[in-house]
């Protein structure tokens, strides 16, 4: 399956975006989780708060569908 | 002068008398605001054995060149003085519309000095400043205050209160603006209060003189429509901060019930998410900026009345609530509220008050302390009752109002060892056994344990969590750059999270002032801050600066007892290789104290020369200090 990963900041420089500035276009076989995705990129997924996709928080146990667009969110330093 | 107020206003409380003197552009381009005009200040003019307190103390407010521009979000002004819950250098910044009310009226910083005999408000409407009485104001909380003042004076003033804890002296109080932005940390309420100053009320109604005004047009609209569409806008935009609670439990650095561990049971009663569906009501932004970071909330609880706050972000929901037991967003933001109003720092105080329910649970303060209440973890009225009493210095209450580090050394019984605070100010909401950089960042920061100074979380991710190898620079580079967006000052979240480089700030103090300035400019005046609150702090605590960075046992020796980080603990050897590490690549000798070579290269000589009239100057270092102190984090190669 194709999903398509968005992120900014040193997530982005981990991403390798080549769909536009932010965002990359990563096959997969199966039907993954947000986890297995990253690990599948070889980002560490502790560098990752959440996905957010449709509007929607999305845990890295959430499958992404066919085509689906999910921005990663890294940590953030509170405030 | 183009892109500052022009003008420093000095006001003698006791006197009344009220001077006003041009902005020196060599003052200004050296310190560049806030962060920076406080630590000069305070270090040429504060006595060492000022009580902080006491009528020798400046209260200082200044913005900085980037308030009031667009810039972006140049919504930040400072508030500083020598601090009550460390004795050290205190500066603390705050969003809203206050800094650049005031920059239009044309003001670069305000310095109050002496005691007003009576209750006062700072009234400044342009031109006009006065001192008016504030008697029918003493007493009333922070958020009431703001409500009434805006009725008596208009809805075009920007107010900034303190509530019954700073009238007090509470050392952790804080000074409220805009219904919920706050100058929090460091007791910065508290000197307000000891001034005798309840308010402060400002319109301005001036332009800012900016040097290009369609260059820095053109550069801020550029950022506006390349940071709408960043990817990390929408998640900001719809949950704030909170949403790192979740993270921060699946990740073992969460607090819960003061510490003791690190995932906290029933956190997603307290999540981003919670807040969302049960509390937000609506978005909220400072002047100039366009994430809307802030979530004014309802709080609904059962025999309480509702309570209306901006809140809560994430270091409320740590504090208040995983660090005292709470796993309901209600009660969360109803605490929240009670911080607010009575005007006390979320952070201390909702560490404070973890701190002393652990110490209930040991039995060490017992309901008799408590006029016959308890103190339960999770519990909300409980929380209410004994925060009062801090806020009142009532009874057991005042041994807490002096902070975390001062309670237990009056308790004893072991106490301090589960103290969570730095030089005497309590810590941000990341437990730090799992995160070695973060626990060297608190210890060594200048005003006491804030991650505003260096968040290096993501350092120790990178750099590998059970290693103090290669921390030490990387936490000087974050207390650089971070900081210096308090000395600019602007928010910091346009960089942090939707890619605005410093470059893109600093090109913008270019187009407002017309100054050649570049970042390396920049970063050196925030080195320089640092040295030079590192000087003062020695010369106020006496020496040497290793015996002031100190670690909580907790955080050194107590192995995380559960969840993600189970049985993690940083261990003394390795805190004491990161200070080591740490002083050789700040240009400071062993003992911590900065050396003549360091505070010369960074146009500090006075300081170089009144360290060593104290017997407080570092000892040089064979082969010089390191050319280049700071080091950004490079992520590890994939």
């Amino acid at each position: 399956m194709v999903v398509y990963l968005r992120s900014g900041g040193k997530l982005r420089d981990r991403l390798k975006p080549d769909v536009d500035q932010y965002t990359r276009k990563f096959e997969i076989g199966g039907t993954p989780t947000l986890r297995e995705i990253l690990v599948a990129m070889d980002i560490p997924f502790a560098l990752v708060a959440f996905g957010f996709s449709q509007g929607k928080v999305r845990r890295l146990d959430y499958r992404p569908s066919e085509g689906e667009v999910v921005t990663l969110q890294p940590p953030v330093a509170g405030g | 002068m183009y892109g500052y107020g022009g003008t420093i206003v000095r006001i003698n409380l006791e006197t009344g008398e009220i001077g006003r003197s041009p902005t020196p552009e060599t003052f200004a381009r050296e310190w560049l605001g806030a962060r920076g005009f406080v630590a000069k200040t305070i270090y040429d003019e504060v006595p060492r054995d000022a009580d902080p307190l006491g009528p020798e103390n400046l209260f200082i407010i200044a913005p900085g060149v980037l308030t009031g521009s667009f810039a972006p979000c140049g919504s930040k002004v400072g508030f500083g003085c020598v601090s009550p819950l460390t004795n050290g250098h205190a500066d603390s910044n705050m969003g809203g519309h206050l800094g650049p009310e005031l920059k239009f009226a044309g003001y670069d910083m305000i310095v109050f000095e002496r005691i007003s005999p009576k209750p006062v408000y700072l009234f400044v409407d342009d031109d006009t400043i006065e001192l008016r009485p504030a008697e029918q104001y003493w007493g009333m909380g922070s958020l009431d205050l703001e409500a009434r003042m805006k009725k008596d004076l208009g809805e075009d003033f920007q107010i900034a209160t303190i509530g019954p804890a700073g009238e007090n002296g509470v050392a952790f109080a804080c000074i409220t603006h805009d219904f919920g932005r706050q100058a929090g940390r460091c007791g910065v309420g508290a000197v307000m209060g000891s001034k005798k100053i309840k308010a402060i009320a400002v319109r301005g109604t001036r332009s800012l003189p900016v040097h290009d005004l369609p260059g820095l047009t053109k550069h801020t609209y550029d950022i506006i429509q390349r940071t709408k569409t960043h990817p990390n806008m929408e998640p900001w935009q719809k949950y704030g901060t909170a949403l790192f609670v979740s993270w921060a439990n699946e990740h073992g650095c969460f607090p819960s019930r003061n510490f003791q561990t690190t995932v906290h049971e029933g956190w997603e009663g307290i999540s981003g998410e919670k807040l969302a569906e049960e509390v937000l009501v609506t978005h909220k932004a400072c002047f100039g900026c366009w994430m809307n970071c802030g979530k004014y909330s309802r709080a609904r609880i059962p025999g309480k009345p509702d309570a209306y706050l901006e809140g809560p972000e994430y270091e409320t929901i740590a504090l208040c609530g995983g660090s005292c037991g709470m796993t309901d967003i209600h009660h969360v933001a109803y605490a929240n509220y009670l911080c607010d109003n009575l005007g006390l720092d979320t952070m201390s105080g909702g560490n404070i008050v973890g701190f002393a329910m652990e110490c209930f649970q040991r039995g060490i303060i017992t309901q008799k302390d408590l006029e016959g209440h308890e103190l339960r973890w999770g519990n909300i009225d409980d929380f209410e009752h004994f925060l009062r009493m801090i806020a009142a210095r009532r009874g057991i209450g005042e041994t807490f109002s002096h902070g975390t580090r001062a309670a237990a050394q009056k308790l004893g019984r072991g106490t301090i060892e589960f103290a969570e605070q730095a030089k005497g100010m309590e810590f941000s909401g990341y437990d730090t056994r799992w995160y070695s950089a973060q626990l060297l960042s608190y210890c060594t920061s200048d005003i006491g344990a804030h991650h505003n100074r260096s968040w290096a979380i993501t350092a120790d991710i990178e750099l590998g969590q059970d290693t103090p190898v290669g921390k030490a620079p990387v936490v000087i580079y974050l207390q650089h750059i971070r900081p210096l967006f308090d000395t600019w000052p602007c928010c910091r979240l346009f960089w942090g999270e939707l890619d605005v480089t410093p470059e893109e700030h600093a090109e913008a103090i270019k187009y407002l002032t017309g100054w050649a300035m570049t970042i390396e400019e920049s970063m050196r005046v925030s080195e320089k801050i640092w040295n030079l609150t590192r000087a003062h702090y020695l010369e106020r605590n006496g020496g040497p600066g290793r015996k002031h960075d100190v670690a909580p046992l907790r955080q050194l020796e107590e192995r995380i007892p559960n969840g993600p980080a189970e049985g993690r603990k940083v261990g003394t050897e390795n805190f004491e290789y990161m200070l080591n590490d740490y002083y050789a690549n700040r240009g400071w000798d062993r003992d911590g104290n900065p050396t003549r070579e360091v505070l010369e290269l960074l146009g500090l000589k006075h300081a170089a020369d009144n360290l060593e009239k104290r017997g407080l100057l570092g000892k040089p270092i064979p082969g010089g200090i390191p050319k280049v102190r700071g080091q950004k984090l490079k992520p590890k190669a994939m």
